[in-house]
């Protein structure tokens, strides 16, 4: 139930399986052929926030103040980079999307949902629509390649039937089939970080979020991961990537939201990692 | 559904295997648990089943043994007739016998159960109704000398007195043991199950992030709870087997608890181990799980 496209096309069903994402950067904006032959609305900035964030603070019980008024619209199929340094509160704004925490006061909004309103039972539902990628890869030791994104769906009741196609179509879509019955502990991280993405892909999300996705890879690494993140974007799914990784950010010219200790300090479109004057 | 489940019990199993050691700890916890539970339930059908017997309203009664002819047995019950304090004797056979438990068991409403047996088991009896309830000592002795004619004899008063005093102490003190074993029981298998979940916190946490519902996450745990009462309650059944034929007899000589009677306390006996164990295992798997669940 979780599989069946609500909007079609999806990345994951009938378009073909792109390989080796080791091309030249696409030019923006995201209005690829990609974009057109699978008819999403990308690009249509503007018209329709996906995600909405007014006068958003975060306090954690211990009364640290990891977020303070943060205004934040980021349309659908956008890619945002989320920069600022370390303890600035960025996977603190990511937990608040994912409702991991709750934010204090202001409203979070995606796709329309205030997530402080929603039911508790209701936040499954929400999650199942974002993808949500770590620098840890949080892969699960013990499942293959192939068992790791099928436990998405698996534990989504999804029907087991559906299960095999999904599976087999994201991991051709991350270039990963052929390392498909692999323990993770055998594939370099690059191949892991593959893996994560293809589990959050398997959902066919709208939202891609990834909290620092190349903190543990190295540079040539980081830019097949970056890579692959443009496509899915290209694609029609709208991306925030928080990161550290001030090359990828100055050299991509994408909308850069800088955060520092809490504030939005920056929000720019076709931004560097540091601010420029 | 059927999916759910089967994922449910797949991971209810390897977890179970998982951890072991304390999977096993948690049983046999359990087992203690369940069969104290089991001897406190039969001591206490058997004294239900003697008082209902006391309330025949009979003083004195010796078991006549099957081989004494009836010449013997009319001639002890003149003779103890005879005794100053005796007002009455009366010599129910074992066929007067069978009949009054069957109408017993219509009085209570129960099936005839007596219908399946080839031939009677029941013994007759000499049955003594006294002038004065408390002067019975001479009686039982003349009785109880006869060896060749009485296998046994119950002194009823005593007996009335002895029981309603054991079973007040019985329903406080089982009450209050069981409940505290009941106690221990639920700990560990909480503790054994928060072991459980801490050991796949990380899985769980993967579980959370994808959008698996809170029934995904805590079903695994609470089947492991149920096996972990199942198990338990499996074995303590398969104890209880092993000692049944001696309990059966013992239950026969100390309560009159009939073996026609023990059936049907078995099978009560078996329904509730499985109930107590298969409800502590899910009780407490439940509680344990509760903290993991989305906020
Ligand atoms: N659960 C928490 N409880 C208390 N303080 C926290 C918690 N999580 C994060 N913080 C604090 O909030 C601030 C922002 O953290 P975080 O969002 O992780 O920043 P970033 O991801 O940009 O490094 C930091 O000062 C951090 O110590
Ligand atoms: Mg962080």
């Amino acid at each position: 139930m979780t599989v069946a496209p609500q909007r079609p096309p999806s990345i994951v069903g009938n378009g073909p399986a792109v390989h080796a994402p080791r091309q030249a950067p696409p030019p923006h904006p995201a209005r690829s052929v990609w974009a057109r032959i699978l008819g999403r609305p990308t690009g249509s900035t503007g018209d329709r926030p996906l995600v909405v964030m007014r006068h958003v603070s975060k306090v954690y019980p211990n009364g640290k103040v990891a977020l303070r008024e943060v205004d934040l619209g980021i349309p659908e199929g956008d890619f945002v980079f989320l920069v600022g340094p370390s303890g600035a509160g960025k996977s603190t704004l990511i937990k608040l999307l994912i409702r991991d925490e709750i934010a204090t006061s202001g409203d979070v909004i995606l796709d329309g949902q205030n997530l402080a309103r929603i039911k508790r039972r209701a936040v499954p539902k929400v999650r199942r629509r974002i993808g949500i990628v770590f620098q840890d890869y949080k892969l699960l030791p013990q499942r293959t390649v192939w068992e790791n994104v099928a436990f998405a769906l698996e534990v989504t009741a999804t029907p087991s039937r559906l299960i095999r196609p999904a599976v087999d179509r994201v991991l051709a879509v991350v270039g990963l089939t052929g390392q498909a019955r692999q323990l993770p502990a055998t594939l370099s991280g690059g191949e892991q970080q593959r893996t994560a993405i293809a589990r959050a892909l398997v959902h066919d999300p709208r939202l891609i979020i990834a909290d620092e996705p190349t903190g543990n890879l190295d540079p040539l690494i980081s830019w097949e991961i970056l890579q692959l993140l443009l496509r899915i974007n290209e694609l029609g799914v709208t991306v925030l990537m928080a990161t550290h990784n001030a090359d990828v950010v100055t050299a991509l010219r994408r909308r850069v939201v800088a955060l520092e200790e809490g504030r939005i300090a920056r929000d720019q479109v076709g931004g560097a990692y540091h601010r420029e004057d | 559904m059927i999916g759910f489940i089967a994922f449910s019990v797949r991971r209810a199993w390897q977890g179970f295997w998982r951890n072991a050691v304390m999977s096993f700890a948690a049983t046999a916890t359990m087992i203690l648990m369940l069969l104290l539970l089991s001897g406190f339930w039969v001591l206490q059908s058997g004294l239900n089943a003697t008082l209902q017997f006391v309330e025949q309203k009979v003083e004195v009664v010796a078991d006549v043994r099957g081989s004494a002819s009836l010449d013997q047995v009319n001639a002890l019950a003149a003779e103890v007739r005879a005794l100053p304090e005796v007002a009455s004797v009366e010599f129910v056979d074992p066929e007067a016998a069978l009949a009054r438990f069957r109408a017993r068991l219509a009085e209570q409403g129960r099936e005839d159960i007596t219908q399946y047996l080839d031939r009677n088991p029941l013994q007759g009896s000499l049955e003594v109704k006294l002038r004065d309830a408390a002067v019975f000592g001479t009686v039982v002795d003349v009785l109880r000398n006869r060896t060749d004619v009485v296998s046994g004899v119950k002194e009823i008063q005593k007996l009335v007195d002895d029981v309603l005093a054991i079973t007040g102490v019985l329903r406080t003190a089982g009450v209050i043991v069981i409940l505290l074993v009941g106690l221990t029981v639920l700990f560990i298998i909480v503790n054994t199950i928060r072991l459980a979940v801490v050991a796949r916190a990380e899985e769980i946490e993967i579980m959370r992030l994808v959008g698996a519902s809170d029934g995904f996450i805590r079903w695994p745990f609470v089947f492991e709870g149920a096996l972990v009462g199942l198990i338990g309650a499996g074995v303590t059944l398969g104890l209880l087997a092993l000692v049944a034929p001696s309990l059966g007899r013992l239950m026969f000589d100390v309560f009159t608890v009939l073996p026609l009677e023990f059936g049907t306390l078995a099978r009560d006996l078996a329904i509730l181990v499985l109930g107590a164990g298969l409800g502590l295992g899910v009780f407490g798997s439940w509680v344990s799980v509760r903290s993991y669940l989305i906020r």
